[in-house]
């Protein structure tokens, strides 16, 4: 190739494909320095660097003594070493921020007299208020047979829930157990209905994730008047999670909806199709 | 930075090196700018317990625990001088004017303690003395650090149980012995101010005491509450530094922060504890405050050299009082 003679066309640049732009330095009229440099990276991409350089001249008045030292050349075991901190044996250490401050004791000594409020619960022992055993009264074996001690054993057969009910205003009550104790007999709608609503439920899975809602009730509804469907969806993608409920006003709907149902193909699945079991 | 329990960290006298002495052997020099490593002197073969540079940055003086002190050209890293003792040397230091080098040596295998002075020859291709020009011999309690007074007249130096002597430096005569700290206490540190008029001195009965030279009078005294190991006062602030910690045989039994591994900070006139810098997870061994008191640089158990560069907020710190006065 070496000996061949050269077309005039085949300029240098183009044989090598390699071959990289000679790195260029520019000044600017504003004093910085623009340096452009060339290099191929590992993939054999070339990479081009632009840097802008603003060189500033800062003066430093040095002892003499001090100025020859950093001179010295390297020896012992940092002979040949370059110039600059070696990372092998200097690291630099994070920023410490230190502010004399001769109240700094007082001031810590506060922060650890609110910690000690922590500590001293730290210590204090777990007592169950039904049987005194060292568990929380939630963990209770005894929590649906006993009484918590010192309190007459409630009429309502949920023991506990009457007096978090009754406990002064102010204090947040949590939803299931707000209502409670003024109409627990007149029938809550809410825990009733829920009941209701258990005996009438068809949990239907195998769907398939491209199942829709308004699907489901059309399929459904054929057997009678259907209350309510819910089909579980992924949040983050929308699709079906695979699984549905569907709730009937008469439980005889849902008793043939099961047996019909049960088996159907429904996309390129065989449904399952069985009363819902009651939520714990 | 280095590899083993630093014993001594140290800067010459502009304050551009940084000395370092560690259990492993081996003398290391950095640039106190950056923190760069210049060199390393090798010949010692035990661990090497204490350094000193003279005052004109040519001559290292190092001594160890194979019972040598070495001397050194510093910028090359060639051995000079050795001198051999029947025991190991704890502790060593050039007087002001670089003329005389002072060391004591341990109490060991019947050997008692004592300090010895040798002329120095400045010259760092000269012929050095072979022989010391002075021998104090410990009788009572040995020396475990010793330092040279204003111009040179005393030696003073810190016992095993907890006193300090002064010595002439002429003759050797012990002029004074006076108990300062907790008896039988070790005295683990002593360092002169800038005009080697008082001096600083640590123990391990968890005090730091200022002490008068010519009368040995405790002036300022720095209670904390672990033993210490280095006592160091800072030039442009009256500050003191303090660095000790737990035992290192007692160190792995507990957490870091009980172990105070911290540089305590002391007012020197007020003697208020004014804060701490953290950073080691060892006990500070040893404490060197640049010259110029832009700086310090601690050594630990932990084998860590740390270089710290004082900010804005060190040297705007005043009391009511200074403050006040500095307005009017």
């Amino acid at each position: 190739m070496a000996s061949t003679r050269r077309e005039w066309a085949e300029d240098d640049e183009f044989d090598d494909p390699n071959a990289l732009p000679a790195n260029e330095i520019i000044s600017n009229p504003d004093g910085t320095k623009t340096m452009i440099t060339y290099r191929l990276a590992d993939n054999g991409k070339k990479i081009k660097t632009t840097r802008k350089i603003k060189i500033s001249v800062v003066k430093e008045r040095v002892n003499p003594r001090v100025a020859e030292r950093r001179e010295w050349p390297k020896f012992g075991r940092e002979k040949g070493h370059p110039p600059g901190p070696d990372l092998t044996t200097t690291t630099i250490g994070e920023n410490i921020v230190f502010k004399p401050n001769p109240q700094w004791r007082q001031k810590e000594k506060d922060e650890e007299a609110t910690g000690s409020v922590k500590a001293q619960l730290k210590d204090k022992k777990v007592s169950c208020r039904i049987c005194q055993g060292d568990h929380f009264t939630a963990r209770c074996p005894f929590k649906d047979t006993l009484a918590p001690v010192g309190e007459a054993p409630p009429d309502d057969s949920r023991p506990g829930s009457p007096d978090l009910a009754a406990a002064p205003g102010g204090s947040y009550v949590p939803p299931h157990l707000r209502n409670k104790g003024k109409d627990a007999g007149a029938g809550s709608s809410f825990s009733s209905g829920r009941e209701r609503d258990d005996l009438a439920t068809l949990r239907v899975t195998n769907l398939s994730e491209f199942a829709e809602e308004q699907d489901l009730r059309d399929m459904f509804e054929r057997f009678g008047r259907v209350t309510r469907v819910f089909l579980a969806k992924d949040r983050e993608t929308g699709r079906a999670k695979g699984f549905a409920f569907v709730s009937y006003q008469d439980r005889m709907d849902a008793q043939r909806a099961c047996e019909k149902m049960d088996g159907f193909g429904y996309g390129h699945l065989i449904l399952k199709v069985e009363f819902a079991k009651r939520s714990q | 930075m280095c590899e083993r329990a630093l014993t001594q960290v140290k800067f010459n006298k502009d304050g551009d090196l940084l000395f370092s002495v560690s259990k492993d052997h081996v003398i290391c020099v950095w640039f106190s700018q950056n923190g760069e490593r210049l060199g390393t002197y090798h010949g010692h073969q035990g661990a090497v317990w204490t350094i000193d540079s003279n005052p004109s940055t040519s001559i290292l003086a190092s001594g160890a625990a194979d019972n040598t002190i070495r001397l050194w050209e510093i910028k090359t890293g060639r051995l000079i001088k050795t001198w051999e003792f029947p025991t190991a040397v704890k502790r060593v230091e050039f007087s002001e004017d670089g003329e005389y080098l002072l060391a004591t040596t341990e109490q060991r295998m019947g050997h008692l303690g004592t300090i010895v002075v040798f002329p120095i020859n400045p010259d760092v291709n000269g012929e050095q003395a072979a022989e010391p020009s002075l021998r104090i011999t410990c009788t009572t309690s040995k020396a475990t650090v010793a330092a040279w007074s204003y111009l040179s007249k005393y030696i003073i130096a810190g016992h095993e149980d907890g006193t300090i002597s002064q010595y002439d430096a002429k003759t050797g005569e012990q002029l004074l012995n006076v108990p300062v700290h907790e008896r039988g206490t070790l005295i683990t540190d002593m360092q002169m101010s800038p005009d080697k008029t008082y001096f600083i001195t640590s123990s391990k009965d968890k005090t730091a005491k200022i002490l008068d030279v010519d009368n040995l009078k405790v002036m300022k005294q720095f209670v904390t509450d672990t033993p210490l190991n280095s006592a160091a006062m800072t030039p442009k602030k009256d500050f003191v530094i303090l660095g000790g910690g737990q035992e290192a045989r007692d160190v792995t039994t507990t957490a870091a922060r009980q172990g105070k591994f911290e540089a305590r900070f002391h007012h020197k006139i007020f003697e208020d504890d004014i804060g701490r810098v953290r950073g080691h997870f060892g006990p500070l061994n040893t404490i060197a405050v640049h010259p110029a008191g832009t700086a310090y640089a601690s050594g630990g158990e932990d084998g860590y050299v740390r270089l710290h560069h004082f900010d804005k907020a060190y040297f705007d710190f005043m009391y009511e009082v200074e403050r006040t006065r500095a307005q009017h």
